[in-house]
């Protein structure tokens, strides 16, 4: 049918052939249109199509051949392979912390309750009784400095209120000095509040004691017995005092009488006695034994 | 097709996956032997997707280039300890996320853009364009930018996390358990993290969805 006329059946060909396309291509506007709806996944999908230009792979491959090079003739430090282990633990690390934390804590808890209880229980009569250890010499001078330190801030409070020195008079006046002489052994703070309290026992039943034996202390003291104001013996004593022998005797068995018993924790009795054994009342008129006792400012030093 | 494509993507290992994990056992035996070689066939292989999942996670291109080249100069030094307990590309993946997430908490406070070309004849992009260009009369390349910029602002307002496994299993269309075992979670996690990322992009993206 077409072998006679070539131009007809080639334009008959590439008529079929158009039709044929179309058939297969439909035109675009169909296509647009099955593509109206645009989902978030159509959108994130797009992000697939951000891609780098060809040349960008040359240089990188060429950045990644140096830096492999780098990494085989560099080194591994000695410490490379623990960053492995480090970076598995690093998800604990707010729990291990928080364990590590409340086990320090609770270390220096448990440390700090026995050595204070033990100190409170230990430091009280021993360190006082090291103190008052009788050695030949060592004895002597640790109970001037001793009669020194406590005695210092009762002298400050007595000097500027024209008191005589009166030793075991107020619990408050000594305390201080007390801390400072239990704390030759003790360095703890909470050791020197217990043993103050604990001294501060002593010194009350010594003084009961020694109001019971000493009615001239009494009159001193002006019945000092704990619970009594300060301020009352502060003043009573500068009335009574009369004679000065006497006066100076019952002063220097109130310190003893405190000394011993803050050394000892027993009665006041035995110090009391000792003290007046070798006290008479010559010894204490006479002008050098009262030279021995020296008044420096706020310092009383009394020297045996 | 598309649930099968769906189904495919949630099932544990697609056969593509599984016949490429088969062609990676040899090369990485080579390349545990000494054949230095061998190794550069991994990475022509591989470096395109590890890039890609980069630089979705940066939004930076030159970042993304560095992070790349570091994660397998990493794989490339461990590759002894390399014990095949999961394919070569899991593996080369999680190198690949767990650098880029140290560096992406590192420098939190600087972030910087730096985008890579739309290509044009990707034909599933000039569609999406054509669709939202069609009401107006905006100049398309110009759209593109636009869109583009407003995709990675959403993209970097989530947290790591659920960025990537956004970009995981969105745009490099891997399935839930491999996202898992890449980012060492569990697929329920993977699975509750992708409905909440997807959720906050429906907000931030809104202007430009059509349904």
């Amino acid at each position: 049918m077409f072998g006679g006329n070539g131009a007809i059946a080639s334009a008959l060909r590439e008529a079929a052939a158009s039709i044929r396309v179309a058939a297969l291509y439909p035109p675009m506007n169909e296509n647009t249109s099955r593509k109206t709806k645009v989902s978030l996944e159509d959108l994130l999908r797009l992000k697939r199509a951000e891609q780098p230009p060809a040349e960008f792979w040359a240089e990188f491959d060429r950045g990644l051949r140096t830096k492999q090079l780098a990494a085989i003739v560099e080194p591994r430090p000695w410490w490379a392979p623990f960053i492995r282990v480090g970076t598995r633990l690093a998800r604990y690390q707010l729990p291990v912390g928080a364990m590590a934390v409340l086990a320090v804590t609770l270390l220096t808890v448990r440390e700090y309750r026995p050595t204070t209880f033990a100190s409170m229980e230990q430091a009280g009569p021993a360190e006082i009784a090291s103190l008052t250890a009788p050695t030949a010499q060592s004895g002597k001078a640790l109970a001037t400095d001793l009669i020194n330190i406590s005695l210092a801030p009762a002298m400050s409070t007595a000097v500027s209120e024209s008191v005589p020195v009166s030793v075991a008079v107020e619990s408050r006046s000594i305390q201080p000095a007390l801390n400072q002489s239990t704390a030759l052994g003790s360095s703890s703070h909470v050791a020197m509040v217990s043993s103050e309290l604990s001294s501060a026992r002593y010194m009350a039943d010594s003084l009961a004691a020694a109001h019971a034996t000493n009615p001239e202390l009494n009159q001193l003291l002006g019945q000092s017995l704990p619970g009594n104001d300060g301020n009352a013996i502060r003043s009573e004593p500068l009335a009574q005092i009369n004679v000065p022998g006497e006066s100076r005797r019952s002063r220097f068995l109130g310190g003893t009488a405190w000394l011993a018993s803050a050394s000892t924790g027993s009665s006041a009795l035995q110090p009391n006695e000792q003290a007046t054994r070798h006290l008479t009342e010559r010894r204490l008129s006479e002008s050098d034994v009262i030279s021995r006792i020296d008044m420096d400012g706020s310092r009383l030093t009394v020297k045996f | 097709m598309d649930a099968v494509k769906i189904l495919g993507k949630t099932l544990v290992a697609s056969p593509e996956r599984q016949l490429e994990a088969d062609s990676d056992v040899e090369v990485v035996k080579r390349v545990q032997n000494g054949d230095v070689a061998a190794f550069d066939q991994l990475v022509t292989k591989y470096r395109g997707r590890v890039y890609g999942v980069i630089y979705n996670l940066t939004s930076n291109r030159e970042d993304a280039a560095d992070l790349t080249q570091d994660a397998f100069i990493k794989s490339f030094q461990s590759i002894n300890r390399f014990q095949g307990q999961s394919s070569f590309f899991t593996w080369l993946y999680r190198i690949a996320v767990n650098s880029t997430l140290t560096h992406l908490r590192k420098n939190r406070l600087r972030t910087f853009f730096s985008f890579e070309k739309i290509n044009e004849d990707d034909k599933l992009s000039s569609e999406v364009i054509a669709a939202l260009t069609v009401d107006t009369a905006a100049d398309h390349e110009t759209f593109a930018r636009e869109l583009q910029e407003k995709l990675n602002e959403a993209m970097q307002k989530l947290s790591i996390r659920h960025r990537t496994v956004i970009t995981l299993f969105e745009i490099d269309g891997l399935g839930h358990q491999e996202i898992a075992e890449i980012m060492n979670c569990s697929v329920g996690t993977v699975r509750s993290r992708l409905h909440y990322a997807k959720q906050l992009l429906q907000s931030e993206l809104q202007p430009y969805i059509r349904r």
